[in-house]
């Protein structure tokens, strides 16, 4: 099928009520998510997918896809109006966004970053169009070798780019990998992990965990250092930013744009490596860097751009080649899984419909935000200051009831209460848990591939360094965990990680 | 030894990492070639074990940080509340246990108070939650509980 009857079919699809009103929906919902602090994409996306499950796989995907670009912008909003990141890729937009917002220039602020995603969507999302069907052309020819290779290179970047140590980090993906293997071994049939336990049969439902571990873990480590949130909500004035504006921001965008659209792709690399990235070029490359953190409108423009590019090619290897890119992405994978979808190369060729109606909803979908935000900014501002106390008791109900509904289990609720704690043990030793719900979808797949990759070579593990394939993604992955013992590399991400949650 | 998170953190490892080896040797372990059930949890819970030791290591040195507890009485308050959400879901039915789940999870704000106005809104909640999930998306939870007969349960 070509690009253009492609794009038709997906207008097609998503230009349905039904398609258009979760798409809407979804946008609206991730904005709110994005703005309110201590609930994050990941947990919002997790919490709403068992009620997706009665929606058709298309409609379940556009508006999981809203809820996570729509966070995107949610999390400026708050970073420049309240220098609250709401989403840790919007740390870096606190810097110059707020300052800005405290020379009374927030309005502006808010519109170079509208401005910014929304250029940058459009560009990603067209990057989606030309680059997902050549990656699943080339995917085509991946055996298990590659495949392998490929997840080992995803869970070694998920390492890197979180906060605490590498080894932290390490310890996390494993246990994400162990709890994939709990149930029945699909090859063998012998039950694994389950100690006895019918209801563990089946595995570890990955809504549960995250779930428990991103929702309720969230709440639980909240709760005990629950502050008054005096947070100061700049005022907003005037939206339009002037002819000087447009001037300085236009290269930002364009650059900001291209690394974002370039790391988006990466397995496990996304938004957070491209927005400093992209912040740190504006900076190096400006002809005033000293005007950078005092209120440069580059400093909120690149990197508003490059994390909204990240998050619509985010979207690239998830599709089609299957591998999960983001601890978000795993969640979609499952939420695919789950509607009997199985995302990889063929899905262009088995789900037009469902991969270009996501396309062009994710066009529609940013066009929505930039025709919504900047009006409703008032309303988000309000939406902030909702206490938590009034918040939580809410957020304890719907992943309740979330999680219960999957399949009518009291078990499920208190395992998802198990990882709550869970959760709260990890924030509490700071152990980051996103490697581990990546590791959790990865893991089974990665067990497989090994074993099928060892299979056809005999059991000779240097399948995996003659495949040229194979050997490129390992030594990326070599190349990624070496860079981060280099003290200039060390330092930016450790700065840059600090913040974020 | 203190309890930092590192100490917390390779302890957790270790101790999983162990557990789960000391289980997969139970599993068929097969060959390389031929990669038995066990294969593959004996070499990441391996891996798990020697990174925990690692970590505990390092937490010698006495770089990371130290635990502190603030308040842990949420923690129960709110666990406690789901677990019984779960237990009590089928016999009273949704919107009593989400009223419940609802005001008890409350209580573990340091700014929790009584106030009717709150309550209030906890019941209009639920019962907006019995609506929304319900009777609109069709989950199959009963509305009125198996423990509530007088209120006409079947």
């Amino acid at each position: 099928m070509d690009i253009f009857s492609g794009l038709l079919l997906g207008l097609q699809t998503a230009s349905t009520l039904t398609n258009f009103t979760y798409c809407f929906a979804g946008v609206l919902l991730g904005t709110a998510v994005g703005v309110l602090p201590g609930l994050g994409p990941i947990a919002t996306i997790s919490m709403l997918l068992p009620f997706t499950f009665g929606l058709p796989a298309d409609t379940a995907l556009i508006m999981l896809a809203g809820i996570f670009y729509g966070s995107q912008y949610g999390g400026s909003t708050t970073a420049i109006l309240m220098n609250l990141p709401g989403e840790a890729s919007s740390v870096v937009t606190t810097l110059d966004g707020h300052a800005m917002a405290k020379q009374g220039k927030a309005g502006r602020a808010l519109a170079a970053a509208a401005i910014g995603s929304f250029f940058a969507g459009t560009v990603g999302t067209l990057f989606i169009v030309i680059a997902a069907p050549l990656l699943a052309g080339m995917a085509l020819s991946f055996g298990p070798t590659e495949y392998f290779s490929l997840i080992v290179l995803g869970l070694v970047t998920s390492m890197v780019l979180t906060s605490g140590s590498l080894l932290t980090g390490f310890g996390m993906v494993l246990l994400g990998m162990l709890l994939g293997m709990v149930g029945t071994d699909v090859n063998s049939g012998a039950a694994r992990y389950t100690f006895g336990s019918p209801d563990l049969m089946d595995g570890l439902n990955f809504v549960v965990i995250a779930t428990g571990i991103f929702g309720l873990g969230d709440v639980l480590a909240n709760l005990e250092n629950e502050s008054t949130r005096a947070a100061s909500i700049a005022k907003v004035s005037s939206l339009f930013p002037t002819r000087d504006d447009w001037r300085r921001m236009t290269g930002p965008i364009l650059r900001g744009t291209g690394i974002g659209v370039l790391l988006g792709v990466l397995p496990g690399a996304g938004l957070l490596l491209s927005s400093f990235s992209a912040y740190a070029l504006e900076k190096k490359i400006s002809n005033h860097p000293e005007e950078f953190g005092k209120g440069a409108i580059e400093g909120v423009a690149a990197p508003e751009a490059a994390n909204n590019a990240a998050a619509q090619t985010a979207f690239i290897p998830m599709l089609t080649l299957g591998l999960p890119g983001t601890a978000t992405m795993a969640l979609m994978i499952g939420a695919l899984v789950v509607q009997g979808v199985q995302p990889g190369p063929n899905i262009l060729v088995e789900q037009p419909a469902l991969f270009w109606g996501l396309v062009v909803s994710m066009w529609i979908g940013n066009l929505l935000l930039l025709i919504l935000n900047l009006p409703l900014v008032g309303l988000w501002a309000r939406l902030i200051s909702i206490p938590y106390r009034y918040l939580f008791p809410l957020i304890c109900v719907f992943t309740a009831i979330g999680v219960y509904s999957i399949r009518n289990s009291a078990f499920d609720v208190y395992l998802m209460t198990l990882f709550g704690v869970l959760g709260y043990v990890f924030r509490k030793a700071g152990a980051e848990p996103a490697p581990l719900i990546l590791a959790l979808i990865l893991g089974p797949m990665a067990e497989e591939y090994l074993r099928r990759a060892l299979l056809i070579s005999h059991g000779n593990a240097s399948v995996f360094f003659t495949s040229p394939v194979s050997i490129g993604t390992l030594l990326i992955a070599a190349v990624l965990l070496v860079s981060i013992l280099l003290p200039s590399f060390r330092r930016v991400r450790e700065e840059g990680l600090q913040e974020v949650d | 030894m203190k309890l930092t998170q590192d100490v917390v953190q390779g302890g957790l490892f270790l101790a999983i990492g162990v557990v789960a080896l000391l289980m997969a040797l139970d599993y068929p372990l097969g060959t390389p070639g031929r990669m038995g059930p066990g294969f593959f949890p004996i070499m990441i819970s391996t891996l798990l074990a020697l990174t925990g030791i690692g970590i505990l290591l390092r937490a010698r040195l006495g770089m990371s940080e130290l635990i502190r507890l603030a308040r842990s009485m949420p923690l129960f308050i709110v666990s406690g509340a789901i677990i019984a959400f779960g237990f009590l879901l089928d016999k009273l039915g949704l919107p009593l246990a989400v009223l419940l789940l609802c005001i008890g999870a409350a209580t573990a704000s340091v700014r929790f108070e009584w106030s009717w106005k709150a309550v209030a809104g906890a019941a209009v909640f639920s019962i907006v939650c019995g609506i929304l999930f319900v009777t609109l998306l069709g989950l199959p939870i009963p509305l009125v509980g198996s423990w509530l007969p007088v209120l006409g349960a079947p």
